[in-house]
């Protein structure tokens, strides 16, 4: 099999897009203001907290000759983009109820509320059900649809990477409503397939007219006249039907992203899907298909094997060494970089990608959370959740990052809502951990 | 010599034209034939001297007025006036319309595309040929049930034992199935099989149980359950999904149960708990119900592709439904239906064509599939010129296969050779093979089919009647034949059903769908297990009865007992001239309508054409005439000349079904205020040929339908239409007559008169073909 690092050509949603954003009335300036649009990225496991989290709170670099030191690890592959990273730390889950932490974790990540009693037994603790309430992605999704100048085609869209095919509560973090998981798509097919299936189909079918025309000419001509007639109509019906086709106005003004063929859903094609999801997702964004999406690798408790990077062990069962275990440590910290170095290319791509209609590109006016079930995985701590902030779009104060006393994860779930437009979201998730509503970021 | 429209007038309209003609008045006909068929012709059709047939678009009173005027050319002043208008309304109606120049034009089979049933069908079976053949029909009903002591499906190392359950509903109490092999909290059970509706349309499906389960059905990407709580969250009990699924099919079904949790094992949080699990569903025309046990049955069936693209109705017009026009609505139907065959089938080319998706001769393999399907959807295998255009082009021209194949299969089924009946190729042994399989399934030709059409095995009578033989066996050849008699008994569209409430309380929704099943399964009975007696469907005293339906029509029975025949009423029942749904649905709310059933048997059973009343005319309410007895009321609603008409025919017909009441339960006496009136059931019809008839209540009724021409003729010729959907007298006009004859030598077995519709309709009428 041929290995390319160039998993899939974008025919579009760069170059190809520019011409047509003229036509568009949804795509240019309009009364609403610039648009903001919210991707959350999550990984499973925890992280290797001093691989991870900036020594001391403040500027990733000051005025002037001097800069601070380089970032940790874990983040380095974003140093790129430190300008506009945000890191938070001091932001707890503090979400309490059934299920264990990894089910809490990730159940209550985006809801900021309890799981159901039910009966998905994990290591420790009672068992639970799915989340009691639906995740921040949908709560925002759910704001700008009900408004035609923020509403697009499919309002959110949930990417996965290798996310098990098992529903329980350990892969489920998108919650439509109480009791109502939504399945992440993991398949870049599958996905692509609903991003452009019916554009092309329409292609396809446009390309097969010709013919279509050509044999039902011959095939009229042989038939007595009687019966000619009904094959005549449907010949007319044909060339309308070209002639709309021609003349449709589609959704998708770009040229199709072209996915590589034949590249199947195992550990090993990990990067590849990764980057193929990526582009897809990258260009959904610029076709305005949705403002909000969700992109989950694997899921909580995941246990991908990294070999690509030398490392044979499931990340799970390595998180779980003692923290005193430094090859583990070390291994953990790879991975770990290896999720970020895929937050920076889908940050590098939203930079590539001129925002259609407006100024600057994607990333001025697209935010990246990428976030974890856990703080720690050994521990399986609630404590210190990772929340990195890449990006623009919600007009967050970047560049730095800030140390939190210990705040209510509900809290920030208010204050990506509010950024996003949803002011008048005053309490999300168990109202007992809002506190004192969002948090000030900006 | 009546013409065929006269011949279809009921006699007394005859009768009635003829009075006219005696009373001193000349009859139109009379009159075109004294001063006008010299220079037009017999029926306008012209003469040397006047070549020009005698048609045109004025009506009625512009030709009257023309004639009056002008005609005839020799002398205006003969023909004026009232002769000038009846001659005139003879011209217009005879064969001067453009309806009755139409009417008039001999019928012949017509190019028709697919049937939107037609279209499912072959969309299913095509997509389906790549999977392989469902279970065949046999005596087998339920699901096979596995029982394991473990909290998963490990056949080695958790089954305890197996069986076949009739329907899922059961009640495990605190100790679970047998205390004495499982634990109360450590027990999974699967079952599979498949299930088998009986008509097309939207099925709800319901799971209850406070357990994990999941139920998959007709389930193609496996990771979307049509319903998955297998996750219990909360104390949601009830779990629901939809499916759209056609008749006369087997879909596979599997349902999964378990009690203990899943994740971690850990017994600690396994409290004792009640667990009981039922499988329910809504049909199209029903109530929610658990599952009936002949609904599902053990063996599986692979899945069938259940397109969910909306179609517009066919045109229904002429009795039956045809293709006979295209439109727009429909055009964007059959493309939108292309489009998604082919996502359908893009997305399981693993399954379908063996082609993985990192396969190094996948392109290969999608283009022997493409050939497969396009030579199937099509009917027969392609010449070269079609090969180049069907196959070559589009995948030379596509960027990769995956796209080359879109685009064939795109290509194909908008393509009329797809589309149409059978607009390409000499009639050979496949036009034959495509007939039989639309005739017999509305589906393309099976693999057997498509075998003896290339070996030349479709040649003769003999031959093409033994492949129908073969073809009756089979679940769509039921389902036909079941949704043909459901229109026959215009039942079809699942008319509701309500009923006074305080007269008949016990009278509900629920009960109306269980008598529809009732009669679903009399006629199941009488088709597949009774001979296929066409006369049974008339003198069967028995009824298929359950326990709810018993307790109102006077049997004891356990309350949920399910369905088995009882002869009801002491053997005055008579098939479903007196089924309770058929005497339900033929009646008000609260009284019978003998006008109802009267037309019901005029022209659905005896085959006669009515014309809508002249004016709309409200039932005459009980309440006004508190004394007279229902058909006194309807003899006096119906008694004005304009009436008399039809209502001679049909008054008398629905009177001999008085004996039963509004929901079908028997009676002898209808209670007037105080007083009880015995039922007069006499009735009466004059047939189309010979004497009048007269019979008194259901049983003589039915005995002098099974040896009427007229309801034999009537129900041969409307299964001929259902089935060919082209016009018997396409294939002469001594067509019905033969198949009627049959039908009778055949002891009027209706599978062997569908044999005999098919061996004739197999094959273009002679002289049809260019």
């Amino acid at each position: 099999m041929i290995l390319r690092r160039d998993f899939l050509r974008s025919l579009g949603a760069t170059a190809a897009l520019r011409p047509f954003i003229g036509n568009l009335p949804s795509l240019s300036a309009s009364s609403a203001g610039p648009k903001k649009r919210l991707v959350i990225v999550f990984s499973p496991d925890g992280v290797v907290r001093n691989a991870f989290w900036p020594a001391t709170p403040g500027a990733f670099r000051t005025p002037g000759p001097v800069c601070v030191p380089a970032l940790p690890p874990i983040l380095e592959p974003l140093a790129a983009f430190q300008d506009r990273l945000l890191v938070l730390k001091g932001v707890h889950n503090k979400i309490l109820g059934d299920g264990d932490r990894h089910m809490r974790g990730i159940g209550c990540l985006l809801t900021g509320i309890e799981l159901f009693p039910g009966n998905v037994q994990g290591g420790s603790d009672t068992p639970a059900g799915w989340a009691s309430g639906r995740s921040i992605d949908q709560e925002i999704r759910g704001f700008l649809q009900a408004n035609p100048a923020t509403a697009s085609r499919f309002g959110s869209l949930e990417f996965g990477v290798l996310v098990p095919n098992h529903a329980d509560t350990w892969t489920r973090m998108v919650y439509a409503g109480p009791n109502r998981p939504i399945t992440p798509i993991d398949d870049p097919y599958q996905m692509f397939q609903k991003l452009y299936g019916r554009q092309k189909g329409r292609e396809s079918m446009q390309s097969v007219l010709d013919e279509l025309s050509e044999d039902l000419a011959k095939l009229a001509a042989a038939l007595p006249a009687e019966d000619r007639r009904l094959l005549d109509e449907h010949a007319a019906l044909v060339r309308d039907f070209e002639k709309e086709l021609s003349s449709h106005r589609e959704e998708v003004r770009h040229a199709l992203p072209v996915l590589e063929q034949g590249v199947v859903e195992q550990n090993d094609q990990m990067p590849r899907i990764s980057r193929m999801q990526i582009e897809l997702l990258v260009a959904s964004l610029a076709g305005d298909f949705a403002r909000v999406a969700t992109l989950q690798y694997t899921n909580a408790v995941g246990q991908p094997r990294m070999k690509w990077l030398g490392i044979e062990e499931g990340q799970h069962d390595l998180s779980h060494e003692p923290n005193s275990n430094a090859s583990a440590q070390e291994k953990l910290t790879k991975i770990n970089a290896w999720y970020a170095g895929e937050v920076a290319h889908l940050a590098r791509r939203l930079a590539e990608t001129p925002e259609p209609g407006g100024d600057g590109s994607l990333l001025d006016h697209t935010t990246i959370l990428w976030t974890n079930e856990l703080g720690e995985g050994k521990s399986h701590s609630h404590e210190d959740i990772p929340f990195v902030l890449v990006g623009g779009g919600l007009g967050f104060r970047t560049g730095r990052s800030l140390h939190l006393p210990g705040v209510s994860h509900n809290r920030l779930l208010l204050s990506l809502a509010h950024a996003m437009g949803h002011t008048g979201l005053g309490r999300f998730g168990n109202p007992d951990y809002c506190g004192d509503g969002p948090l000030a970021l900006t | 010599m009546p013409s065929t429209a006269m011949r279809w007038l009921p006699p007394v309209v005859l009768a009635l034209l003829q009075a006219c003609a005696m009373g001193g008045e000349q009859s139109g006909l009379a009159i075109y034939r004294t001063h006008c068929q010299r220079c037009h012709g017999e029926g306008g059709k012209g003469t040397p001297g006047v070549p020009q047939p005698l048609a045109g678009d004025l009506s009625v009173a512009q030709l009257a007025r023309s004639i009056d005027e002008t005609m005839p050319e020799d002398d205006p002043k003969k023909v004026v006036g009232d002769d000038a208008r009846r001659v005139a309304e003879y011209i217009h109606a005879s064969f001067y319309s453009a309806i009755a120049r139409d009417r008039n034009r001999p019928a012949r089979e017509e190019l028709s595309r697919l049937t939107v049933r037609q279209f499912e069908n072959a969309i299913a079976d095509l997509v389906g040929s790549f999977r392989g053949r469902g279970p065949g029909i046999d005596d087998r009903r339920g699901l096979r049930a596995e029982y394991f002591h473990r909290r998963d499906f490990n056949r080695e190392r958790g089954l305890v034992y197996e069986q076949v359950d009739p329907v899922i509903d059961f009640d495990f109490g605190i100790e679970g199935p047998d205390p004495e092999r499982f634990e109360p909290n450590r027990f999974a059970i699967r079952w599979t099989g498949s299930i088998v509706p009986p008509e097309t349309g939207v099925y709800e499906f319901v799971v209850r149980s406070g357990h994990g389960v999941k139920l998959r059905l007709n389930d193609e990407p496996p990771d979307r359950p049509l319903i998955d709580a297998w996750v219990k969250s909360g104390d949601t009990i009830e779990h629901r999904g939809t499916r759209r699924l056609l008749g006369g099919r087997a879909y596979p079904l599997t349902l999964e149960f378990s009690k203990a949790n899943q994740g971690v094992d850990d017994k600690k949080h396994e409290p004792p708990a009640h667990a009981s699990i039922q499988l329910l569903w809504k049909p199209p025309h029903g109530v929610l119900e658990v599952v009936p046990s002949h609904r599902l049955i053990p063996q599986r069936a692979p899945p069938t592709f259940v397109i969910s693209t909306p179609f517009p109705p066919d045109d229904r017009s002429i009795g039956y439904e045809r293709g006979s026009a295209v439109s727009k609505e429909w055009f964007a139907a059959a493309t939108a239906a292309a489009m998604e065959t082919a996502d359908h089938v893009l997305g399981r080319l693993e399954q379908l064509a063996g082609a993985n998706r990192d396969a190094p001769d996948r392109r290969e393999k999608l283009r022997a599939f493409a050939t497969n399907f396009v030579e199937r959807a099509s009917r027969r295998p392609l010449d070269a010129a079609a090969k180049q255009v069907y196959l070559e082009r589009p995948f030379a021209a596509a960027p990769d296969a995956d796209t080359g194949l879109e685009r064939a299969i795109l290509l194909c089924l908008s393509s009329p050779r797809f589309l149409f009946r059978e607009p390409a190729g000499p009639s050979d042994g496949f036009a034959t093979a495509a007939r039989l399989s639309f005739g017999l399934w509305d589906s393309i030709p099976d693999p057997p089919l498509l075998e003896a059409a290339a070996k030349g095995c479709l040649a003769t009578s003999d031959e093409i009647r033994r492949q129908a033989e073969r073809m009756i066996a089979d679940r769509r050849t039921r389902s036909k034949l079941r949704d043909f008699l459901f229109g026959w008994l215009r039942v079809d569209h699942g008319p509701e059903l309500v009923k006074d409430a305080t007269l008949f309380s016990e009278f509900s929704p629920a009960l109306a769908a269980e008598l529809r099943s009732s009669l679903e399964l009399f006629l199941e009975d009488a088709l597949w297990r009774d001979g296929g007696d066409w006369r049974r469907l008339f003198l069967d005293d028995e009824v298929p009865v359950n326990g709810r339906i018993a307790a109102l029509y006077g049997l004891s029975l356990p309350f949920d007992a399910g369905f088995r025949r009882v002869r009801l009423d002491d053997g005055r029942r008579a098939g479903v001239l007196t089924h309770p749904y058929m005497m339900s649905v033929l009646a008000y709310s609260g009284a019978t309508s003998p006008i109802h059933r009267g037309v019901f048997l005029a022209r659905n059973v005896l085959g006669n054409v009515l014309k809508p009343p002249q004016e709309a005319v409200a039932p005459l309410s009980a309440d006004l005439h508190p004394l007279l007895s229902t058909r006194e009321r309807v003899e006096l609603q119906t008694s004005g000349v304009a009436c008399q008409t039809c209502h001679t025919m049909i008054n008398p017909l629905g009177f001999s079904l008085e004996e039963f009441d509004a929901i079908g339960r028997h009676r002898t006496s209808e209670l007037l205020g105080e007083t009880k009136k015995p039922v007069d059931a006499s009735g009466s019809y004059q047939p189309r040929e010979g004497d009048e008839a007269t019979f008194r209540g259901a049983r003589e009724l039915a005995a002098y339908l099974v040896g009427s021409r007229d309801a034999q003729e009537a129900f041969v010729q409307s299964l001929f239409h259902a089935v060919v959907k082209q016009p018997v007298r396409a294939w002469g006009p001594e067509a019905l007559a033969t198949l009627r004859a049959g039908f009778e030598a055949g002891s009027f077995d209706i599978r062997r008169l569908l044999v005999d519709i098919m061996v004739m309709a197999a094959v273009p009428p002679p002289g049809s073909v260019p």
